[in-house]
């Protein structure tokens, strides 16, 4: 199971991420707040050359990544174009492709790991709550290292329901696949136990 | 009664770049099949191609003239499997539910379906379990479960993909002279050539290729000896 | 404490896991997901902190750039989406859920199921989710929720489903369902 970070690297790659985050914040933000249709038309002219700047094979890829806009640009279409109000629709959409290509041009840039690190660093303030970091972080390895093994059971299991059904088993499958993940946690938890266990966080 | 007639028709499959299985291709009459090869050899791949639950690359399994991977529902009356892990092949919580899951999907009304679930259950000895949750049987009560639950669909073949995984000596025993007892057509893939030593045709795959087809005698003798010689993990 | 970390881990790998069983389609053209009940039954069976966690686990590692929601989705560029108010709601959705779960403990499972996925997957989950439609697509709310009805039966079905399956789940594993159970994780 593959992150979404697109290689080979770029020139992006290199830049830290926070700095990334930080500027994605700013710019979005910035993309919300500026009531005029021009901010999205530079800010998207902007995103547009970034993605151009890392390659055509880059800039596809990248555009691929807003596939998933398309049922609201239809709807945007549908709705806008009902009340006559298209520029109104275009510049809402404008706002949106913009906002989310900057928002997928991080993720594109920026290892799985990276990512993660931030997260256990905006995490810290919690610790006085009472979250133990030591536990995220085993929290996380454990959950990326199990996604691929239900992953796996969940195909057997639809194997085995095509072996006996010529009927659609995805919904069979949802009860043995999650009383498999109540027993690997009973099993897991002991194995964790009898290696020490977690760490406490002082 | 004539054993079913299995016809692998120049089986290939490919995931992505990498073969799997190549160019597989026997016409088989026996009752008693076993298809041996080290870890990796595309050996359950091959079961799964037999059973119909994945589509091969090129060429078709067809029993008795039924295409076995197009025409599920004659499929799963005509070929049955039962996996190496039981944990993975269960679906139902409780027993009855899981007998009776398959006889509804081959057509059976719900009281019918039940009335056949205790029979099947009756037959092993075992009708104190058709409201027992699956959950609590051991691995080889579950194992059995399976095999009830393929046996209610009444197929002309069954495929074994290695059953003993994980199941202790007095267990497997069991379990072995089961398996003999059946009267279908039984394909028993395993990387143990003592279980086949009395059946009547092996199959010997090799890095997705057919090595070797011919009786114990013929093929298990050999295929020993590679495995004693053979270097490297797989 | 071990326990209650690798149940939240391993159920926000199931909730990943769920993402691969493909959309049901219903007849009004609208789809619903098995990773969507997910989120439901980790409020019912892990109870409100728990399962919260859990679900917030799922969405942050998704954010971080796993392909992890129902279609290989992921990255930052869900948040910049207009469902974003549904994928910040899935953790709020699951402690409401729990939270329901745990307060109705004198019902039966299923029935406490139901009422806690209909109230803490649906109600719940909306007002966050019609709001970041709104914010996103520049609607009013009332507009936004417009959108989202044709949602609704689906997710009906879904919390319908849900109770079937904590029920199931539960009577298998009585001693897995934490938000029954009592027994401390």
């Amino acid at each position: 199971m593959l992150a979404l970070t697109y290689s080979p690297q770029t020139p992006l790659h290199a830049l830290s991420a926070p700095i990334k985050l930080m500027a994605l914040s700013g710019i979005t933000t910035a993309l919300f707040i500026i009531p005029t249709g021009w901010a999205s038309m530079v800010l998207g002219g902007a995103a547009l050359a970034l993605y151009a700047a890392m390659g055509s094979a880059f800039l596809r890829a990248g555009l691929r990544t807003l596939n998933g806009l398309w049922p609201f640009v239809v709807v945007l279409g549908l709705w806008h174009g009902w009340q006559g109000d298209w520029d109104g629709g275009i510049l809402i959409l404008a706002r949106l492709i913009t906002a989310v290509a900057f928002a997928n041009l991080v993720t594109m840039t920026t290892p799985l790991q990276d990512m993660i690190a931030c997260l256990v660093r905006l995490l810290h303030p919690f610790r006085r709550l009472g979250l133990n970091p030591n536990a995220v972080s085993l929290a996380i390895a454990m959950m990326i290292r199990f996604i691929p093994v239900f992953m796996a059971r969940a195909e057997q299991l639809k194997m085995a329901h095509r072996a006996r059904s010529h009927r659609s088993g995805r919904w069979a499958i949802i009860f043995p696949l999650a009383l498999g993940m109540l027993d690997d946690a009973d099993t897991v938890a002991e194995a964790l136990r009898a290696r020490g266990g977690i760490t406490p966080k002082d | 009664m004539k054993n079913p007639h299995i016809s692998i028709n120049q089986v290939s499959l490919s995931l992505g770049d990498r073969s799997i299985l190549c160019d597989i291709d026997a016409q088989l009459n026996d009752r008693r099949i076993g298809i041996v090869g080290r870890n990796g050899s595309g050996k359950s791949t091959l079961a799964r191609c037999l059973c119909g639950l994945i589509k091969p690359t090129s060429g078709m399994v067809q029993i008795d003239d039924i295409d076995i991977y197009k025409d599920r529902k004659r499929a799963i009356q005509k070929i049955g499997i039962l996996f190496q892990n039981p944990d993975h092949q269960i679906i139902y919580p409780t027993v009855g539910e899981e007998i009776d899951f398959g006889l509804r999907q081959i057509g059976h009304t719900a009281p019918q379906a039940r009335d056949k679930t205790r029979q099947m259950l009756a037959h092993f000895d075992t009708l104190d379990w058709i409201d027992r949750q699956t959950a609590s049987l051991s691995q080889g009560q579950k194992q059995l479960l399976c095999l009830m639950s393929i046996l209610a669909m009444e197929p002309d073949v069954i495929v074994l993909d290695e059953p003993f995984s994980g199941l202790d000596i007095p267990t497997r025993r069991i379990l072995g002279d089961v398996f003999q007892s059946l009267p279908q057509t039984l394909i028993h893939i395993t990387h143990d050539p003592a279980v086949i030593e009395t059946y009547d045709r092996i199959l010997w795959l090799d890095a997705g290729q057919i090595h070797r087809v011919g009786t114990p005698e013929q093929v298990l003798p050999e295929f020993m000896d590679a495995m004693m010689t053979a270097s490297g993990l797989t | 404490m071990e326990k209650a970390t690798v149940h939240i881990a391993l159920f926000a790998a199931l909730i990943a896991a769920l993402g691969l069983i493909p959309k049901l389609m219903l007849t009004s053209g609208v789809p619903i997901t098995a990773q969507s009940m997910g989120i439901m039954m980790a409020g019912t069976i892990l109870g409100a902190k728990r399962g919260a966690a859990a679900v917030a686990l799922f969405v942050a590692l998704t954010l971080a750039g796993l392909p992890l929601l129902s279609g290989g989705r992921g990255g930052l560029g869900v948040l910049a989406g207009p469902s974003v108010g549904f994928v910040v709601g899935f953790p709020i959705a699951a402690w409401a859920t729990g939270w329901i779960m745990e307060r109705l403990h004198a019902l039966p499972v299923s029935i406490a199921a139901g009422v806690a996925a209909m109230i803490g997957g649906i109600v719940i989950l909306y007002i966050p989710g019609v709001a970041g439609m709104a914010l996103m697509l520049d609607k009013s709310w009332s507009q936004a929720a417009m959108l989202i009805t044709p949602f609704l039966p689906g997710d009906l079905i879904k919390a319908v489903i849900t109770a079937i399956l904590t029920q199931a789940i539960f009577a298998a594993r009585p001693a897995s369902v934490f938000s029954r159970s009592g027994s401390s994780l």
